[in-house]
């Protein structure tokens, strides 16, 4: 573990661009059709439930990372055997957020550029904050949510205005009752973006006021989530439901339909840095997770040499994870739900949050 | 981040620190001998005989007759002062001078006779060496194996003059000077308090050039002071010509482009940055102080933005900071849109620029590196370039670059427009360290868009603020209290706030026992008249 502190406030605003990363942009909670924020909602629920696990095992073992403290609740070698599936864990999400980024980025504005290439620089840019730890990243993170909420400000601003907004797109709600809607959120939203903060478990450790921690994260995950309906609700009510499930990025539809006097159109460079901000943050954290974890694991002392070989892997992973778009695209929101993102965000920590529970009542009754 | 680096910066910090302690235990100073013959030859055996060391055998006493000389620098002394005050009292008082003699007081010569300022007794040949090549005046007395150091500092120097790179419409207009003793002068008449510390050393093997550094005790952080303290004890080096020498010697991050030191020509500038609680290092000639811990929005900070009131400041900065922005990435964007986003201008536009490009030979990238390439040159050859005939080539030069290259086809009219305007604009920077790191940085932004648009400079704006974001000045995170965010502290940064609403000092510079900048209910509240206004409660 490197020895850095960051502050609520600093976990607050990482939380935040965490869970916009890529939600803000690629089609989430849409098999609820218009009722779609709805089940945004409800993930941002659950999340609060995720959370209270992750941070109650947070509690537990307030100074070790959680690659360590499941050899203390599981045992040695089945925790190592964990902790091991967690960092591959992280370093799949990882490569697949990135393959993500690289290919809305050669869909929508490089379609020449070879895929390696695009992903490849990223990394880098990535790689060099990584390796200058995690304060860097937190206090990066401080500046550039300052910036993103301008840019959502003054992009709603201009949607507003060029009053594109219809709300009718909305109606009727709970069209088919509430079953589509929980389906989904099950299915879907609760993994997809809210379950994916099992990450900073591996950061809370560094927070040098632990007491704050449970309210930045709740606060963190409320807003996100907030904002997210609220996106969900201005691209629906802009683009028609049929409109926004067919579209790749309904964000990027949303935007390029503001036309404002004839001159302000195609905004397109909004999407594009909200696009970049958040996916450097999303992978920087998973890769981040990823070299702690290796780093905690195998004892290593220096973690910000791991970031070139993992860096690598990520790289290399995240371009043969799948063939091409549309196999990547399914197996993100249909396939690896249920077997990958259910067993790791809720069944394993709230399995060990069980076991923790009661090893630390025997030694209290003791 | 990584303990390994850490743990290698420590190791190289103790060797060093054990090889000067070495060095200053072998090294014991010759004592002064009795016999004055014998101590002017060596003077003179020691300073090659150098026509400039000036020595004045003065003959006194009545019944025996006592030898004194005086000795020092021609040029570096006031000679009036060593005419009036040493060498007259010396020959004139015979009597006194042998009663004191025979009473064996020594010391009283110097104490009751020399009337110049400080006098000091020295023993070994360092000191006296030391005091003599900076301006004192030696007196050596035969018989005695001490020698006396008159201070007498004086000579030709620049007179104090109107600050020539941070000017202001409003506020002092004094700058500094290369003499220390007047820098710091200028300093303690804007802050009559004795909190006012500085402490001197002597650093350069060969030079010995006097470097102070001055801090208000009780409002500089004391970990800052000791750091600053210790880095300038670290230095070892022959000279020290500039305070830019020892800015290059104590800086936390060699590879940047960015200044973690701020430098000033101006008292008040440093004033305000003391009450601060900064550490300021003057260098003996160096008209700059050197202002540390420094934050990158200090150099958005021009001192009239104090001066002025704050909705006014508020508005230039931002000018200032957006300023900063264009020098940074208007080439570069110029860049990206015309080679790969042409969607993202309106249409009109973009047939003008076509229009404009189609004649033109080149990519965009190679006629904006073209330009930019040759601007820098006109800037740097207008630098240096002797006063007389620099505007006639400057303008030469804009005529040749603005007009020739259009009508020739060269380059296209936007890309002139875009480097006129990315170069006024680096020069709305208040701080030439910054602009000029903006003009290197500014390059790579153009090389990275040409290669790969706008995704290129998001990516390098984002390397640029995880860059930023690391870097440390004496301990201080560089983008506070932007990164670490410290709202109470946010009224000095992209806005200022009033005066009055300011109340407390930066917290991360300033020491944290003294927090407090201003009394409460700072804000002016004019008579209430004819009820207008509302009663104040309080």
């Amino acid at each position: 573990m490197e020895k850095a502190k960051i502050s609520a406030y600093q976990l607050f605003v990482l939380i935040v661009l965490f869970e916009l990363g890529s939600a803000l942009l690629i089609p989430i909670a849409l098999e609820a059709k218009q009722d779609a924020w709805l089940a945004i909602l409800l993930g941002m629920a659950g999340s609060f439930f995720l959370f209270l696990v992750y941070y109650r095992l947070f509690h537990y073992y307030p100074d070790i990372l959680p690659t360590e403290y499941m050899q203390k609740i599981v045992g040695k070698s089945f925790g190592k055997f964990l902790a091991f599936l967690y960092i591959l864990y992280f370093m799949y999400l990882a490569a697949r957020v990135l393959r993500d980024f690289g290919e809305m980025l050669i869909t929508f504005a490089y379609p020449r550029t070879p895929l390696f290439i695009v992903n490849a620089l990223f990394l880098l840019v990535i790689i060099y904050s990584t390796r200058k730890g995690i304060e860097v990243v937190a206090r990066t993170g401080e500046l550039i949510f300052v910036l993103i909420f301008f840019l959502g400000i003054s992009g709603n601003i201009l949607i507003f205005i060029s009053g594109i907004i219809d709300f009718k797109n909305l109606l009727p709600v709970l069209e088919e009752g509430i079953m589509p809607v929980l389906k989904t959120t099950f299915t879907q939203t609760l993994y997809i973006p809210f379950g994916e903060a099992i990450v900073f478990a591996m950061i809370l450790p560094y927070l040098n006021q632990s007491k704050k921690a449970k309210f930045a994260g709740l606060f963190a995950l409320g807003l996100s989530g907030l904002i997210l309906a609220f996106i969900m609700v201005i691209n629906i009510s802009v683009l028609g439901v049929n409109l926004t499930s067919r579209s790749q990025f309904p964000l990027l539809s949303t935007i390029q339909t503001i036309q404002i006097d004839g001159f302000l159109e195609r905004l397109d460079a909004y999407f594009m840095i909200t696009l970049i901000f958040g996916g450097f943050f999303k992978i920087s954290l998973y890769f981040y997770g990823a070299v702690t974890g290796i780093a905690n694991l195998f004892n290593f002392k220096a973690p910000s040499r791991l970031v070139y070989p993992i860096g690598i892997v990520i790289l290399l992973l995240s371009i043969t994870i799948a063939s091409n778009y549309a196999e990547h695209i399914s197996e993100g929101t249909k396939f690896i739900q249920l077997p990958i993102q259910l067993p790791f965000q809720v069944i394993i920590p709230v399995l060990l949050l069980i076991i923790a529970f009661f090893k630390h009542r025997k030694k209290r009754g003791k | 981040m990584p303990p390994f680096f850490k743990y290698k910066k420590q190791k190289v910090h103790t060797d060093q620190s054990k090889d000067t302690q070495d060095s200053a235990n072998h090294h014991v100073p010759e004592p002064i001998e009795s016999s004055l013959s014998a101590n002017l030859d060596s003077i003179k055996q020691k300073t090659g005989h150098s026509s400039d060391i000036i020595v004045r055998t003065i003959i006194t006493g009545n019944t025996s007759l006592h030898k004194a000389s005086v000795v020092y620098v021609a040029g570096l002394v006031d000679t009036q002062a060593i005419n009036e005050f040493l060498i007259e009292p010396l020959q004139t008082n015979h009597d006194l001078l042998e009663k004191l003699y025979q009473q064996d007081g020594l010391d009283k010569v110097t104490k009751e006779f020399i009337t110049l300022g400080s006098v000091h007794p020295v023993t070994n040949w360092d000191e006296l060496f030391l005091s003599l090549m900076s301006g004192d005046t030696i007196i050596l007395i035969d018989g005695s194996n001490k020698a006396w150091s008159a201070s007498s500092k004086g000579g030709e120097r620049r007179s104090i003059q109107e600050p020539s790179t941070q000017v202001s419409v409003r506020g002092s207009k004094e700058s500094f000077t290369e003499s220390i003793g007047t820098n710091i002068a200028m300093v303690r008449r804007i802050i009559n308090n004795p909190d006012l510390w500085i402490e001197t050393m002597k650093i350069g093997k060969v030079t010995r050039t006097d470097v102070s550094i001055m801090y208000i005790n009780g409002i500089a952080k004391t970990e800052v002071v000791d750091e600053v303290r210790k880095r300038l004890k670290r230095i070892n080096i022959d000279s020290i010509l500039e305070s830019g020498y020892i800015e290059q010697l104590i800086e936390d991050q060699t590879i940047t482009p960015f200044p973690t030191i701020f430098t000033t020509e101006r008292p008040d500038i440093t004033a305000g940055n003391l009450l601060e609680g900064r550490v300021a290092i003057f260098v003996n000639g160096s008209p700059d102080a050197l202002l540390a811990p420094a934050l990158f929005i200090g150099f958005f900070q021009a001192v009239e933005d104090y001066y002025s009131r704050y909705d006014i400041a508020t508005a230039t900065r931002f000018i200032r900071v957006l300023a900063f922005f264009i020098s940074l990435i208007g080439p570069a964007a110029y860049i990206a849109i015309t080679t790969f986003h042409q969607e993202m201008i309106p249409t009109q536009l973009l047939i003008i620029v076509a229009a404009q490009r189609d004649s033109v030979p080149f990519p965009a990238f190679v006629e904006a590196i073209i330009m930019e390439i040759a601007f820098e040159i006109l800037r740097e050859a207008g630098i240096r370039m002797p006063k007389v005939i620099g505007s006639t080539i400057s303008i030469v030069g804009a005529l040749v670059i603005g007009q020739g290259a259009i009508q020739a086809g060269i380059v296209s009219p936007a890309t002139v427009i875009v480097v006129a305007i990315t170069a006024i604009a680096n020069f709305a920077t208040p701080s030439y360290t910054v602009a000029i790191s903006a003009r290197l940085i500014r390059f790579l932004f153009m090389i990275i868009a040409a290669v790969f648009g706008f995704y290129g400079i998001i990516l390098g704006f984002i390397m640029l603020l995880v860059h930023l974001v690391s870097l440390r000045s004496f301990g201080v995170p560089y983008m506070t209290p932007l990164a670490p965010f410290i709202p109470k502290n946010l009224g000095d940064t992209i806005i200022r706030t009033p005066l009055w609403a300011e109340k407390i000092r930066p917290r991360l510079i300033s020491s944290t026992d003294n927090p407090v900048r201003a009394g409460e209910d700072q804000k002016p509240a004019p008579p209430q008249k004819r009820g207008m206004k509302k009663k104040n409660t309080r």
